[in-house]
């Protein structure tokens, strides 16, 4: 039986995130949240695999209290197990201590056989925590894959995709697997699933239940980045409609504007 | 249609002094898609001149004018119709109310909102939600004018719990077409007054006067909201189930039917495949997509165990619960989309919304499919299963023009004479304009096309608004 761990993340919606202009950090209060949509591909992913090949999966996360909400959406569409890290002591961290954070905590619940992530978040877009979960885990990674072609003796072939094509890739396990979407479309939980998440356990885990864990190595002090100032692009001049009545005169306002840019 | 006369220099040079210089649109000035609405397949038709109206005193300005001198004024808003409404068949004016996008003032003690006819639903139902109300009425095309929605009495989505737009307009501000203004209705819950000149205003499609200004009614916006996609192998078990969710005291907000063809097209145009073709991998015939409004979780979980029960009682594949922000944008944005999916793998297509009662939805289905089968046009469909108003379009990439209609109109001729042998009605929300006409005057019957006839001569004695739409008065003279 294969354990699976699948890496979740709840953010903020980013389409109503907005930034204060003065401070130049986000404004997430009252902002509604939702589970990292590549996140749930790379479930869909670990789902199709458990579908094939029997398995467990567990979920794990890090964040705030509410960010059960995300376990338990994950959980009513194919997870079997949850675990939240959660804890002032954890706030802050950047991708270096929170991959080891998360890794120090799957420790606890036993070896994995295969790790699956989204390929980045929608708020921090680093793209960095695949990678350094598979150094802590000590796992191959195979990066965005396409199909999960096959798992026997130990090793995962799967078919990734590149910018020129696709390519084939034989990894052995532990393994972690980022996806391509195209072919792991979230699917809706069925009504059943759906209720039984939302009572279901979750392991929850503070600073001081994970053994072996180094404050140093968590939080704000793990850190090995800090976000000194953010802030938003520049935005490019809206364009101007020329309407002047007809075709012609367009066209004579049109040569006239770029004219008066340099352009012509 | 009777006769106009055409629009002549000095005529111009009066309309042009009502709406000023950058608002009168003349010959090769007229945006072209003032010919035509979102079905082009009934023709296109320039317009003399076109008008972007501000106020109701500068429409009332145009009507003078336009009726003084006999010529015809189509009234436009966004342009999204599917009949043909806002089309001007014989020139004269183009009447645009599309700058007439403002929203005047919440009455939060009445709970009704004063608004232009040119506000965009999705504008209307945004702004709304920001003061916590929300616009029951929710049309799929959302960048529809609230206008638009009320002179075809738009229904949508929702209707199954809140009813249409007709039962959310308290009054009307309307120019006549000789130029007099008036008032219709007031802000009252209820009213036993004389003759309901309102709601005849409401989907008459600009053929008894120009709407300028009106107040809707709005209601507190539900806390919380799901829904349960419901998967069935056949169409047939699948409708069956619309009078088993209501019987069983469901009150659902919405319960929208989608048959598996629709389902691909529309994946395969968002990119996202929300809705499933298979369910343990057995093949999905068709689909309910039923949503449930309310006070808290619990409230909307116990509706849908219930739900469930039901469902599983009525050979249902399974009960699939979108309940996430990102399932239900996905789940509605796809639902949104079927239109224009259909439209963007078609090159030629025609439709028709008829409405039948919701027990011969399967009869009706199975018989046009029969129809498209014998004359060689794919058929696609979706709509409203919750009130029977089914949105059956006629699509082919093969044929030419000429063949594609004729053999349409054999198609659309027995299936609005099999809508009839169900009792059913033409027209169930995008209603008649110029291209379902002929079809109404069969399902109501001379006596009572007359009586349209008559009615739109009392309102519009030169016959100048929106000629040859809805009634054409001058057919049954």
């Amino acid at each position: 039986m294969l354990n699976i761990l699948v890496c979740v993340k709840q953010i903020p919606d980013v389409d109503l995130v907005k930034m204060d202009p003065e401070t130049g950090n986000l404004i997430r209060t009252g902002v509604p949240t939702l589970t990292n949509p590549l996140d749930l591909n790379a479930l869909e992913a670990a789902v199709q695999v458990k579908e094939r090949y029997g398995g467990e999966i567990t979920l794990i996360t890090m964040g705030p209290p509410m960010a059960e909400e995300t376990l338990r959406e994950c959980l009513a569409v194919g997870g079997d197990d949850a675990i939240l890290i959660t804890g002032r002591p954890f706030g802050g961290a950047d991708t270096l201590s929170t991959s080891y954070s998360i890794v120090m905590a799957a420790d606890m619940k036993g070896k994995f056989d295969l790790i699956f992530c989204g390929k980045e978040t929608m708020d921090g877009a680093t793209g960095q925590m695949a990678s350094q979960l598979a150094e802590r885990f000590d796992a191959s990674q195979i990066s965005c894959c396409f199909t999960v072609d096959e798992i026997a003796d130990g090793k995962v072939r799967a078919t990734r995709t590149l910018e020129t094509g696709k390519e084939v890739v034989e990894a052995t396990m532990p393994c972690l697997i980022t996806v391509e979407k195209d072919n792991f479309y979230g699917r809706l939980p069925n009504l059943k699933a759906y209720l039984d998440s939302k009572t279901a356990p979750i392991t929850t885990y503070t600073e001081n239940d994970i053994d072996g864990l180094d404050l140093r190595l968590i939080g704000v002090p793990g850190s090995g980045t800090i976000v000194p100032k953010i802030y938003p692009p520049e935005l490019p001049e809206p364009g101007q409609i020329i309407r002047t009545g007809s075709p012609k005169t367009d066209v004579s306002r049109l040569l006239e504007l770029l004219a008066e840019k340099g352009s012509i | 249609m009777a006769t106009y006369n055409k629009v002549t220099p000095e005529i111009a040079k009066r309309l042009k002094a009502v709406v000023g210089e950058k608002r009168f649109y003349q010959g090769e000035g007229i945006d072209p898609n003032y010919s035509h609405d979102e079905m082009p397949i009934y023709g296109k038709y320039m317009p003399e001149i076109a008008v972007d109206v501000e106020t109701t005193e500068e429409v009332s300005g145009i009507m003078k004018i336009c009726s003084e001198n006999k010529i015809p004024v189509t009234c436009r808003g966004a342009g999204t119709g599917l009949v043909g409404g806002c089309v001007p068949l014989p020139g004269g004016v183009v009447l645009c109310t599309r700058r007439m996008n403002k929203i005047l003032h919440y009455d939060m003690d009445n709970l009704v909102v004063r608004i232009q006819p040119g506000v965009l639903l999705k504008d209307l139902a945004a702004d709304a939600l920001a003061h916590g109300l929300m616009y029951p009425p929710d049309p799929g095309e959302k960048t529809a004018t609230v206008g638009g929605n009320i002179a075809t009495n738009a229904g949508g989505m929702r209707a199954v719990k809140y009813g249409v737009t007709r039962d959310y307009v308290l009054a009307l501000t309307v120019v006549l077409a000789d130029g007099r203004i008036i008032e219709l209705g007031k802000t009252v819950c209820k009213t036993s007054s004389g003759y309901s000149l309102l709601h005849l205003m409401v989907g008459s499609e600009g053929t008894l006067g120009i709407i300028t200004e009106m107040t809707m009614k709005l209601i507190p916006n539900p806390v919380c909201d799901v829904s349960c996609l419901v998967p069935f192998r056949d169409v047939d078990s699948c409708i069956s189930f619309v009078p088993k969710i209501k019987l069983a005291n469901l009150d659902p907000q919405s319960i929208e039917f989608m048959d598996s063809d629709i389902v691909t097209s529309s994946a395969a145009f968002t990119g996202n495949p929300i809705f499933p073709e298979t369910v343990n991998n057995e093949e999905v015939g068709a689909s309910l997509l039923v949503t449930f409004v309310g006070t808290d979780e619990e409230e909307l979980d116990q509706k849908m165990i219930k739900l469930g029960r039901i469902a599983e009682e009525a050979g249902a594949m399974d009960v699939l619960v979108v309940a996430t922000s990102s399932n239900k944008k996905a789940a509605w944005s796809a639902r949104s989309s079927f239109l224009t999916a259909i439209e963007a793998d078609t090159k030629l297509i025609d439709e028709m919304d008829v409405v039948v009662p919701v027990d011969k939805i399967p009869a009706f289905l199975i018989y046009i499919r029969g129809l498209g089968e014998e004359q060689g046009i794919r058929i696609r469909n979706f709509g409203h299963a919750g009130d029977g108003n089914l949105h059956i379009y006629c699509c082919s990439n093969d044929l030419e023009v000429e063949e594609f209609k004729r053999r349409v109109k054999v198609i659309m001729d027995k299936a609005y004479a099999k809508c009839a042998e169900l009792e059913g009605q033409v027209s169930g929300e995008h209603a008649i304009g110029h291209a379902k006409m002929g079809y109404l005057r069969e399902s109501v019957g001379e006596d009572v096309f007359r009586l349209m006839g008559e009615i739109k001569k009392v309102f519009d004695p030169d016959y100048i608004l929106n000629p040859g739409k809805v009634c054409d008065a001058t057919l049954v003279r």
